[in-house]
This record gives C-alpha cells, structure tokens and sequence, in this order.
C-alpha cells in the first residue's frame, strides 16, 4: 500500500501540469539559446519584409527579454555571420534570411498541418506552430509538406515558402483600402497580436468567407456578410486582407446548412466552409458535394447523429458537425418534388 | 498495331509492373477492374475468372489488390481487381492504389464497372478515368435493379457521349459478361480505337494558367496523350506525377502508343523547365482550385447522365429498403433489435461450438494423441523425442485447433452473411455517436464485434474503416473484446469460484452474469482507452468520417459460407497453428529441462511468484501466460499442468510438460485449490485474461496492418500495464477490506 501510495507522489511529482519536473524541464527546453536566437532571426525579417523599423529595442520588447539581452542575441547573430547592423538598423545576410525562411516555412506548414489534420482550434494553431518551428529538421518540413499535398498558403492567408525558399508577397489589400459598396473576399487575417486575432474568429471572419462594405468612418468599417451587420474597429480592420469581387458577386443569401435542414426537404448545397480544410473537404467533394449537388436527408441514427443523406443516388451518413459546414439552399416545404 | 507477345512491353513498363508487384512474362494482355465501391466490381471479378473472390455488401473492401488469370482467344490475360473508389484524386491510400495502378502500370485495357442505378455518381470515376487513359470499357451493371426502380440507360448513347465502349448487363447473372470480355479484348488490342470525353476547360485567368501549364508540358513531352491532365496533377503537386517528371518517365505514361513507349526521354533542362513553370504558377491559383475542378466533373456526370435518359435521380431506393432502414434506425427499436440480432449470434456461436469442439477434442486429443505416443513407442522413440514432439509440439497444437475451429468456423459466416446482407454499416450508423464522443468511427462497433470471435480477425477487419487515426484507435483496442479462445477460461474460472459463491440453483446465473461483467468491462476499457488515445497520442493523425449505407442485398448464403471459411476461418487458424507449434516445444521444454534438481518452469514460478502474489495472481498464472502467449486456448491446460508440476499434486495430469484439462470441474477446482488459489486469485485471474497482451497471432497481425514497431508495441504493452495495475489495485483494496 506504501508502495502504490510513493509510486503516486512520485508520479505526481513528475507530471503535474506548469509545477512538475517535465512541464518545467520542457519551459528551460523552450527558452534555450537556440530558440531565442531563431525568434529574434525572425523577427528582423518579418520586420524587413513589413517594411517596419527594427532595433534592439523593438526585440527586446518582441522577445519579452531585457535590453541588454537583446543586444547579446543580436551580436550573436551578426557574429554568426546572419545579420549584420546597417545605419537604419539591422539587416539580415543572404544567409540569414534563407534562416529565417525556413523558419517560416515550418511555422506556416505546422498551421496548415493543424488547421487540416487535428481537431486543434484556430487560435491554439500559432502558439504550437512557434515551438514546432524549433523542433522540426528541414527533412521532417519536407516529408509534411508531401504529405499535405504541397500547400501553397497558411490557414491566415500568408504563403508557405518551397523548399527552394521562394515566396511571393502576402496577397489582397487591406480592408481599408477597399471600395465601399463592394463585395470583396478575405483573403489573409493576421493572427498577430491574438487578443485581435481572437477578435475577428469571434466576428465570425473566416479565410475565403465574403464580406460586403457598406461604409467606412473613423470609428471603424461596417461590413455586412450572411444577412448580418456590424463594425469592424480600425486596429482589427487593419489585420484584415481582402481580394475585391466583380461587382455582381454580392452574396447575401442567408446562412443556411445542411444540419438545419429537415429529412424530406431538398437541399441545394451553395458552398462548403472554409473551416473545412484537407482531407475532410476531399472527401466530401468527392462524396458528391459540390456546388448545385441536391441532397435529401432520409434517416435519422437511432442516436440522433449521424444523419444519412442521399447524395447523388447513394446513402451517405455524415456527422452533424460536417453537416454544418455544408453551406445550402433550401426550400424549406418539406414536400420535395419526386424527379421521375 | 501494338505488338502483344509476352514482355512485348517497354523496358520502362517492364520496370514499373514489377515496382507494382506484377511479373508481365506471365500474360499477353493486363486488364485492370476499376469502380465505385459496392457496385459489383468482385462479382465482375469473378464472372470472368471464375474464382470465388470474397465480395462484400461494405464500401471499401477490396483493399488488398486481388488478381486473376484466365484465356481468352488463345491469349493470357491477366485481371487485377484495384480497390473500390470515389475518385482518384489520390486522398486516400485506396485512391492511390488505383490511381498509380491505372497511371504506372499501364494495364491494356482499364474496365471500369458502373451501376446504373447511380450513374451520375458513378460516371464522376469514368470521367477521371477517361482523363488519364484512353484504353478504357464501361460495364454497366445492376441494369435489372435499375429497370425496377424505373430508370432505363440507353448504352449506345452513353457510349457515344464517353467515346468508349460501353456493355450493359448483369453481372451477378453473368448477363453481358460475353460482351464486355470482346470489347475490352477490341480495345487492349487496338481493334478498337476510342474517343474519350474530356471534362471540359476552365474559365478566365484559372484557364489561362493550365493552358500554360499544359503547353510547356506538351513542348517537352510530345508523346503525351493528356498534357492537360498532367498540368491539373502538376498544378495539385501531386508527388507520383511530379517524380514521373523529373524522371522523364512521363514520356511513357497514359495511353502512349507503344511505338512511342521508348522514345528517349526529354533533355533534362526541358523537364525542370515544366515543374519550374508549375511551382510558379501554383502561386497564382485561387484557393479553390480543387474545388472547382472536382465540381466540373460532377457538373459532366450530371449532363451526361441526364442526356442518356437518366435525370439526377434523387431516390434510388426500395421502398422495402426506405421500410428496413425506418425500422432498423429507429429511435426506440434500433439498439434493441441490434443488441437482440447480436445476442443470437454469439449464443449460436458459444452453443453450437460446444458439440464439434468436444468431438475434435475426444479425436485430436484422446484418440490420435495416445495412438502417437504408440507409434513413438513402436518406432523405439526416445522419451524425450515423443515428449518434445507428441506432448509438446502435437499437443499445442491440437488444443488450438479443437478450441478455435469450431467457434471460428460458426461465428464468422453468421457474421459475414449480416455484413453481405447490408444490416452492419446500420450497426455502425446506430453507435456512431457512442464512438463519436470517444474519438473513434461508428465501424469500430463491428470490428470490436468481430473481436469477440478473434481479435487477429478484427484488427484485420479494422480495413474498413478509412481514416487513419479512427483506424489505428480499433486496432489497438481491439484487444478489450473478449475474444473466443478467452471465453472458455472466464467461463470454467467464474463457474468454479463465483458460481459456488451463490446457491446451487442460482449458480448458473450468477457466473454467467459475471463472464459477462467481464466482457463488458472490456467494452468500457475500450471505450475509455479510444478516449484516452484520440486525445492523447492520436491527436494529430489525421482524421475523417464517411460512412456509406449500402442497399440491401439478398446474401448468397452458400458462397458465403465457402468464402468466410477460407477467407477468415481457416487464415487465422493457420496463423494460429504457425504460432502454437513452437508455444507448445518452449512449454514442453521449460517443464523437462533441469537445473539444479528443479525444471526450468519451478525456477520461473518459484522467481514470479512474489510479483504475482503481490498482484493477487501467483507464478504459475503469469509464466502460464508468458509461455503461452501464442493462443489464450492454451493458457488453462498450461496453468493446469504447471499447478501440478510445481504444487505436487499426487495423482492428476499426465507428466511434466503435458497439457491437461479435467473432464469434472470439480476436479479442477480442487486441483487449483491446492494450488493456492482463491477467490481473489480468481477475480484477478478472470481480469487479467481480459486486459493482457494480445495473442502472438494478433500481434503479428498487428505488426502487417500498421507497418509500425512503434504502435504494435503500445498495442501489446498498454494492455498488460493495464492489466497490472488493475489486479494490483484490487488486490489492496481487497486485503485493506478483508483486513
């Protein structure tokens, strides 16, 4: 009894969430130098590429780190022979910014891969994408790239560098900067800082979701999507992308989804969210549900859920979870006409 | 004309047929068997070679390649049935079986079996099909189920608007299959030529950038048939095309003319030049590309399936169907009937087996064992030769086989016929949400159900279920249902200590209520260890959820019974053998080697015995299941003979080394008695036999179907830590309140 009773502190002592041994030892593991000077590698370019002013102190406060240390990281560096100090500040070598690109790379693979694979929730998918940009080999990048089809962008809407290192500029406009009375389509949501970030998931802004401007004023940008209105404060528009529609895009029709449409109606699928990424939007594609496809719901599960629909002739159950993510169209009578 | 004569194919082709596991010396013509799923493709199969493949009412069966010879016209043709697909975009490893099969191998001529009843679903296939090669037959089959639900397709027209050759007819009648042989004879022979229909083009910039793409493509490789397909694979970087690329293997791909099939591969330069432009432009598509191209197709499909006189037919079901499925799904009558049809099966499987598996154990082990032993004699065998051989190896095995067979050989049609019928992806449909809230896909229901005939079996069956991460959740477990050669040992251990706990006309009652806590305790642990993996190691293995609602189908009862004898019963039999027979030389041994005045099994108990007290069980339990890891049938006579061994017993078993049973159970619970067994031992014993490693056959299984050291590791381990745990836990809380 002794036994099983030291054997249970001992566990405890090791694997108490923040406070125990490995929770600890993985936190010094996090801040190592290594990591420290990858971030600040970082963020010198992403500085660059903004086109921002970049100095010890914008690191000092980016890392949370002192002044002082900030200054040893970037003599490191440039000891390093990845950066070296220019009169407007510092600025990486060639070799350092193919670094900082692979950094990147990893980082934004690491959130398609989360978006499109794991069940991990958008505004987990950068805090676990920075430690995975430190823990990933240049071969493990290579092997999941292959193996989510090669992405081209982020889920924020920023492209995921090659292996070669090449990478256009992040796409669209600001959302300032689109015509009022426009549909446009969001095209990047900055996912820095993620009180903003949160904010905009929160507004239900989604990556390929429409938007239409109504106006623009100083107090912020009033948008409508999905037969709703509201305004977007300066600081969170300023997160906002967007690609402008030709003028007859506009799209209000209400939100309707599969999972609200009852068995015998006749739905008409519009589009399939934009949450639904990778494998699952495969599937369901190829399950037959595309633009125009009807669908029916025939049976219930004696649980309730799934819900079985026919699709293009055959039975498919989905889940009501993936039942809403299927955008439709109904006609809501309940009295589908038979196709003869 | 092509030249057929054996190995008349391009070095290259050569190559790759034999990447692919093929050898082309051994046929003149390669015909490939594409299609949906569960529209007959096996029994197309089986029309034309005769062999009685297994052929499931279950989308995706078919995930092993299943191949078949056969002449025609004085020629070889060889079949191979690829895996049942929606689509070859290469999302699955199914599609990409069929895909790279269809892309890489070549074959003369690809048959791709249609259901009429689903056309436009179907045809969505055809059309990526009729993408990569022109070399392609359409069967139409199920044309009588499609006549009964009103719909007619007019085959000549549907082959006019496809540009190949279309046969309609019934495969399970063999109606067409005369036909469809000619024509897919015309066409890999060149006889035919065909016009495929190409899905047509995009619009605006996407348009101008395929077409781009596909220009720089048919500069560099003129001999490819299909530039623009190869621009939309390149465009989706899809790995096996971009390889065939860079290779210069492209060259030779699709429906190339074999006098092109050598021509020299395009100049290095020219090859980069293509996957430079295509990793260029991949950064102008909009994001759904994919989309719209899947959406083109099924926009096809569905014109052409209107055109050839079937609308978008939205309810291609029975009424008898629609009927079953109200009943069967029902809020208040589903589980109960569900648990009902179940409850049939097992108590046909536990009673019928009774009977056969005392016969084959009166013949194997009463009667052929002894008259060994008297041949032994005869032929003036040494003890140890016909102990080593009759009492060790022999025996093992008889035992296996005289538990196993009979329960396998009942349980497993009774299954397989429920699963032709249509009636267990409802069974899925029903507990999805159960497995849902645990991490896992509804199919896990049946697979944990074919787990309690054989866990080898389930893991096997675990095919089924198409997402990687709810697939790899049933294989680790799958061991948590009480599989047949464990129900036995429940049964005899709570029969002797729990059932005399009770009155003598409640005894019955009380233990079977017990065996069965047991097996349900295995179906929570199940539940609780899916939860535990899905949110734990298996969070980031990719995930996604389909389930298809085949029609019911009448099953073919006969062949039926023919198939899952040899597909399942007699395979895992003979795994089981495989692994009894050295199982049963290490037990004969262990108990005849001495050392130091004791045999190497007194050593082992005597050294596991304070372990095992201290879990409540003793040394002879756990060296018991140490050396019989290759089959649970073996664990009680071994136990038995060890208890006698070590405890000195007078009077029972027959030697060191020689598995017994007791025909009383009485007997042997005075037996394990005086072995020092108690109540407690025997609660402990009944837990661990249900949370301990899998079998060695099981295990092996395992190792196939993952292809990982790593997960067949936490599959065997996990449950014996378990297993510990819980018998060390009750054994102090049992002493803390005894005391």
């Amino acid at each position: 009894m002794a036994a099983f009773a030291i054997l249970c502190l001992l566990l405890a002592a090791l694997l108490w969430p923040e406070r125990g041994l490995l929770p600890r030892w993985l936190q010094i593991l996090r801040l190592s130098e290594r990591v420290r000077l990858e971030d600040a590698l970082k963020h010198v370019f992403a500085c660059r590429q903004a086109g921002q002013a970049c100095s010890v102190d914008s690191l000092a406060g980016h890392l949370a780190v002192s002044s002082g240390e900030a200054a040893a990281l970037m003599s490191r560096l440039a000891g390093m022979g990845l950066m070296r100090m220019e009169s407007d500040g510092p600025v990486l070598t060639q070799e350092g910014a193919r670094s900082a690109v692979r950094i990147v790379r990893i980082h934004r693979l690491w959130e398609r891969y989360l978006a499109d694979r794991t069940g991990v929730p958008a505004r987990k998918w950068h805090d676990q994408a920075e430690r995975m940009e430190h823990a990933l080999s240049m071969e493990q990048a290579d092997a999941l790239d292959a193996r989510l089809g090669r992405p081209v962008w982020d889920p924020h809407g920023d492209p995921i560098p090659d292996a070669a290192g090449g990478m256009p500029p992040a796409p669209g406009i600001g959302l300032a900067a689109a015509t009022p009375g426009r549909a446009v389509e969001i095209v990047h949501l900055e996912d820095e800082p993620p009180e903003v970030y949160d904010a905009l998931l929160n507004d239900g802004l989604d990556l390929g979701g429409r938007l239409e401007i109504v106006e623009r004023s100083d107090r912020g940008i009033r948008v409508r999507s999905g037969g709703r209105e509201w305004t977007l404060d300066p600081i969170a528009a300023r997160n906002v992308n967007v690609r402008e529609l030709p003028p007859d895009a506009a799209d209000d029709r209400p939100w309707t989804t599969l999972r609200d449409v009852r068995p015998g109606e006749t739905a008409r699928v519009v589009e399939i969210s934009h949450a639904c990424q990778g494998p699952q939007r495969r599937r369901l594609l190829d399950l037959g549900v595309v633009r125009g496809a009807e669908i029916v719901p025939e049976l219930v599960s004696a649980a309730g859920d799934p819900v079985a629909y026919s699709i293009q002739g055959a039975l498919i159950a989905l889940r009501r979870q993936q039942a809403a993510w299927i955008r439709v169209e109904s006609d809501g009578a309940g009295t589908a006409p038979e196709v003869a | 004309m092509p030249s057929l004569a054996p190995g008349g194919c391009s070095q290259h082709r050569t190559d790759s047929l034999l990447r692919l596991g093929l050898n082309p010396d051994k046929w003149d013509i390669l015909v490939a068997l594409a299609g949906n799923p569960n529209v007959g493709k096996s029994t197309v199969f089986n029309a034309l070679t005769g062999l009685r493949q297994h052929t499931g009412n279950w989308p995706g069966k078919t995930i092993v390649r299943a191949e078949g010879a056969f002449a025609y016209e004085n020629k070889r043709l060889k079949i191979v049935d690829l895996p049942g697909t929606y689509s070859l975009q290469a999302g699955s490893a199914d599609e990409e079986v069929a895909r790279d099969f269809i892309l890489f191998g070549r074959p003369d001529v690809t048959v791709v079996v249609v259901d009429a009843t689903r056309l436009e679903r179907n045809l969505n296939l055809v059309l990526q099909i009729l993408d990569i090669t022109d070399r392609v037959v359409v069967y139409l089959n199920l044309v009588d189920e499609a006549r009964r639900h009103g719909v007619a397709v007019d085959p000549q027209r549907l082959e006019q608007r496809l540009g190949v050759p279309v046969v309609s007819g019934v495969a399970r009648e063999k109606v067409g299959i005369d036909d469809l042989l000619a024509a897919a004879y015309r066409v890999a022979r060149g006889r035919q030529t065909t016009r495929p229909y190409r899905v047509e083009r995009l619009t605006g910039s996407v348009e101008e950038t395929v077409a781009a793409l596909a220009r720089t493509v048919a500069d560099s490789f003129p001999s490819v048939p299909n530039a623009r397909w190869v621009a939309l694979r390149l465009l989706n970087a899809d790995d096996a095309v971009v390889a065939a690329v860079r290779s210069g293997e492209l060259g030779q791909l699709g429906g190339a003319r074999p006098a092109e099939q050598d021509a020299p591969p395009p100049p290095q330069g020219a090859r980069d030049q293509v996957l430079e432009t295509a990793r260029r432009l991949r950064w102008e598509l909009p994001a759904d590309f994919h989309d719209t191209l899947t959406e083109r197709i099924f926009v096809a499909a569905r014109e052409i399936a209107a055109a050839v006189g079937m609308q978008g037919l939205k309810r291609a079901r029975f009424d008898i169907d629609r009927t079953m499925d109200r009943l069967l799904t029902n809020r208040w009558l589903g589980f109960p009937l569900m648990l009902a049809v179940l409850a049939v099966v097992f108590w046909l499987t536990i009673e019928g087996a009774n009977v056969p598996s005392s016969m084959l154990a009166a013949l194997l082990i009463e009667g052929v064992h002894p008259w060994l032993h008297g041949l032994g004699a005869a032929a003036g065998f040494p003890w140890w030769l016909s102990g080593f051989l009759f009492d060790g190896v022999y025996l093992a095995t008889a035992w296996v086989v005289a538990v196993m067979l009979p329960p396998m050989a009942i349980f497993f049609p009774l299954f397989t016929l429920l699963e032709d019928f249509g009636y267990l992806p409802r069974v899925a449909f029903n507990l999805d949400a159960l497995f849902r809230a645990s991490g896992a896909h509804g199919k896990q229901a049946l697979t944990m159900c074919m787990g309690f005939g054989c866990n080898a079996a389930g893991v096997v069956s675990t095919r089924v279920i198409d997402s990687p991460r709810e697939r790899l959740i049933a294989i680790i477990t799958n061991n948590f249902s009480l599989c047949n050669g464990r129900w036995p040992t429940q049964i005899l251990i709570a029969t002797i200590f729990i059932g005399a706990l009770a009155p003598a006309h409640l005894a019955g009652v009380v233990s079977a209520a017990a065996v069965v806590g047991i097996a349900l305790l295995g179906i929570i642990t199940m539940f609780a260890v899916s939860w535990l993996l899905s949110r734990t190691v298996l969070r980031g293995e990719a995930t996604s959820f389909s389930l298809e609602l085949p029609p019911y189908r009448p099953p073919r009862v006969l062949q039926t019974l023919y198939t899952s004898i040899i597909d399942r019963t007699l395979i895992v039999l003979w795994r089981a053998v495989v692994f009894a027979v050295p199982a049963g030389a290490v037990i004969w041994l262990v108990s005849n080697i001495e050392v130091g005045g004791a045999s190497l099994a007194q050593h082992g108990v005597a050294w596991l015995d304070p372990f095992g007290l201290l879990i409540g069980l003793n040394g002879v339990i756990l060296l018991a299941y140490v050396v019989a890891i290759p089959a649970n049938e073996i664990v009680i006579p071994t136990v038995l003979m060890l208890t006698v061994l070590t405890a000195n017993v007078a009077g029972a078993g027959s030697g060191a080394g020689v598995m017994f049973e007791l025909d009383s159970i009485e007997a042997t619970g005075g037996l394990l008695r005086a072995g020092g067994w108690t109540l407690l031992t025997a609660v402990n014993l009944m837990l661990f036999s249900l949370l301990h490693n899998p079998c060695s056959t099981t295990i092996y299984t395992i190792y196939k179907e993952t292809r990982s050291p790593g997960w067949t590791t936490l599959s065997a381990l996990m449950p014996v830590a378990i297993g510990l745990t819980v018998c060390f836990l009750v054994t102090q809380v049992w002493r803390l309140v005894a005391a």
